[in-house]
């Protein structure tokens, strides 16, 4: 036993003394990036000095995403028929043991992806595909063309419009296959494309296909019958369909979050309920019902077994993904009822290092709250309705070479 | 975050200590081994007196390995957590973290002697920077005398949380410790078959570092020593020249990685794909490489048929 102990703890030490040498210093910093629901803008808050440093103009009021480094911020104009881009500012270099950060100010990029009607960007990979509803077809871009503000790297062949989306890896694109009866109806279907736009194989079905996510390195699809798993390592995309276990209750997927740093996927069950899946486990569906209908929800990417819900009560549930159960919540603000357009303005979170941000349009603020003890951790005005909100940022080394 | 991690690894060392008494006798231990290697390695030692489960089974890679909810449950619920060490398992934090355990983490690769990671690797993800970060190779289980250190640890660890079991610990111990001697003879054997001037192989990712240093061979890879990063186009380009110019014929497939760049390899070298060889997992159970010594067997005996097939 003291042979097990003093060993690894030399082993330890020595480490530790190995990185310490080479650093310099350590730094942190936060940034949201929060759109107004009926103003063309996007706001940039500092986290850490709680304030806002920068407003953009957009054409359109825009919905926010993130790319997976969160070195760019994607302004999605519905309205506009446009999609720009945002440099956040913050990016790492990681470098195995640790990550350095870097923090500049953040800036507009000059690209422009325009086209009919944007709505659902999914990154894998590296490459960024934005599908554009009025066009039945996609732009892909990869995160480093769009850093430095080059066009799109490629676009697939336009096809009938539909509220669709496409997942771009290097080599395969899988595409929605519109309902060709009914385009106001959803998707039917994916379908492979390779990189010349030939199909492989036939249509994976999927009825009322809405909703997709990635976890680590496996993508799904919501579908009125269950999930489309999708993986993208083999030689060509493998898919499959994982029909809801006959013991749930009627109902179906539209909205999906993928776990960051545990490989699991979050979705809405029905207007109060959510659903944990794990596609690889012999019983892959844990039902979470709410207290009230749900508003948002989002994972945190840092203590991985949890996440968040917002319901329409005013209240933030802490979801432990591990037990499958509400272990925690806090009233942030008056009660938004879900009665009432889906898009009418209503909270969106986003979970920025040991914070929770949640946008409170009536009130024009943004709540923070303390995600260890779930306790109001102050809030930033902004004025308008702030709505769609995103998060960068983290914690990293830097040097002074 | 790493810090987080040592402080558990530690806080799990110095928690170690003797289950309540009377539990042992009725409960089998509960052991978690990161990966299959491992987990054959406390088979043998544990016996019947553990159960292991391996968090990445059969064919799976431990880089890139995504741990799921499941994962957490089952760390929570063990006894005991055998790991690599050597910065190879980069899920275990999280995991460690999300579930809470109070388990000791243990780590095996103490007391072996850690060899440098290659320079190529390096190179390519310093871009310019100087850092001391995943220096050593992780793979040190591919050299058969680490795997006796390996089982030596696993004794250690089990001995202080099973105290009533050491004896049988012990016993089960010298009784693999003697197979893999004789394992470690063999693999000298095959490859003293082979013409030093030909012992050159090619495989996807840098895993055999270990086994090259101990038995002599060489070892190129255009994957590094991780599956996680894509190989540059230029590293296998510089690759195909070396293998054209020195008429290197063996070249393998593993069975965690994508086979199709070391296909592409082969085929532009003109050179044939000498068989699969196992490093950082072992294959299902009716595979050629079902536990440890079955995998250290077909890799050395793949190799020697691959480069000197009319060598008995
Ligand atoms: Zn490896």
């Amino acid at each position: 036993m003291t042979r097990v102990q003093s060993g690894t703890i030399v082993v330890l030490l020595a480490t530790i003394a190995l990185n310490c040498a080479a650093l310099a210093g350590e730094k942190t910093a936060w940034r949201l990036f929060v759109s107004d629901h009926s103003e063309p803008i996007v706001n940039v808050i500092d986290l850490l000095k709680q304030e806002k440093i920068e407003t953009y103009a957009t054409k359109a009021p825009a919905r926010l995403y993130r790319s997976k480094t969160g070195r760019t911020v994607l302004a999605v104009q519905r309205g506009a028929d446009v999609v720009t881009a945002i440099d956040s500012g913050i990016s790492f270099d990681d470098h195995g043991d640790h990550g350095d950060i870097k923090v500049k100010a953040p800036r507009l990029l000059g690209l422009e992806i325009a086209g009919k009607q944007p709505s659902h960007v999914v990154e894998y990979g590296g490459e960024i595909a934005i599908f554009f509803d009025g066009e039945g077809r996609a732009r892909i871009a990869s995160e480093r063309m769009i850093l430095e503000s080059k066009s799109v790297l490629r676009e697939t062949a336009p096809g009938m419009p539909h509220h669709g989306v496409a997942v771009a890896s290097d080599r395969y694109t899988l595409l929605s296959e519109p309902n060709v009866k009914n385009s106001d109806a959803l998707p039917i279907g994916i379908k492979i494309v390779d990189k010349s736009g030939a199909q492989i194989g036939g249509v994976h079905s999927c009825p009322d296909l809405h909703g997709e996510a990635t976890s680590g390195n496996v993508l799904v699809f919501s579908c009125a019958t269950g999930l489309l798993v999708a993986s993208m390592d083999g030689s060509a995309p493998q898919v499959k369909h994982l029909p809801y276990a006959a013991a749930l209750p009627s109902g179906k997927t539209t909205t999906m979050l993928g776990g960051r740093g545990l490989q699991y996927f979050l979705g809405n069950y029905g207007a109060d309920k959510v659903v944990l899946m794990e596609p690889t486990e012999a019983e892959p569906f844990r039902l979470v019902t709410l207290p009230m209908r749900r508003v948002d929800f989002s994972v945190d990417p840092v203590r991985a077994k949890f996440a968040y819900i917002f319901t329409e009560d005013g209240r933030l549930h802490r979801l432990d993904v591990i037990a499958g159960k509400l272990d925690g919540s806090l009233r942030v603000t008056e009660p938004y009822s879900m009665d009432g357009h889906w898009n009418d303005p209503r909270p969106r979170l986003a979970v920025a290092g040991d914070k929770i941000a949640v946008t409170d349009p009536a009130r024009g603020v943004v709540s923070l709250v303390d995600a260890m003890s779930l306790t109001k951790a102050g809030e930033i005005r902004l004025g308008g309705t702030p709505f769609n909100i995103v998060a960068v940022g983290g914690s990293g080394q830097t040097h002074d070479d | 975050m790493i810090k987080t991690l040592r402080t558990v690894v530690l806080a799990g060392l110095v928690s170690l200590s003797p289950l309540a008494a009377g539990a042992v006798s009725t409960k089998k231990l509960n052991v978690v081994a990161s990966f299959s290697i491992i987990g054959d390695f406390a088979r043998h030692v544990g016996g019947d007196r553990i159960d292991v489960r391996s968090l990445v089974g059969a064919n799976g890679d431990p880089h890139v390995y995504e741990p799921r909810p499941a994962d957490v449950r089952t760390i929570a619920a063990a006894d005991i957590v055998l790991v690599n060490g050597l910065q190879f398992e980069g899920f275990l934090r999280r995991l460690i973290e999300a579930s809470g355990t109070k388990a000791p983490v243990v780590e095996l690769t103490k007391g072996v002697q850690p060899l440098k990671s290659t320079e190529q690797a390096h190179n390519r993800e310093r871009s310019g920077h100087h850092h001391h970060h995943g220096d050593y190779d992780p793979h040190a289980w591919q050299a058969v005398p680490n795997a006796r250190i390996y089982v030596k640890n696993i004794v250690d660890a089990f001995c202080s949380i099973d105290p009533p079991g050491c004896t049988t610990y012990e016993t089960n111990a010298k009784a693999y410790d003697a197979t893999l001697s004789v394992l470690d003879e063999e693999i000298r054997a095959t490859i003293a078959r082979i013409p030093p001037h030909k012992r050159v192989v090619i495989t996807a990712h840098d895993a055999f570092g270990y086994f090259a240093h101990e038995y002599g061979l060489t070892f190129l890879a255009p994957e590094g020593v991780s599956t996680d990063a894509e190989a540059p186009a230029s590293d296998i380009a510089s690759l195909i020249r070396q293998i054209k110019r020195d008429k290197i014929a063996a070249i393998f497939v593993e069975n965690i990685t994508d086979p199709r760049l070391v296909q592409r390899i082969a085929a532009e070298t003109g050179s044939k794909v000498g068989g699969e060889l196992y490093s950082d997992a072992l294959s299902r159970p009716d595979g050629p490489a079902a536990t440890y010594v079955d995998m250290m067997k077909h890799n050395a005996s793949t190799i020697r048929k691959a480069i000197a097939p009319d060598v008995p």
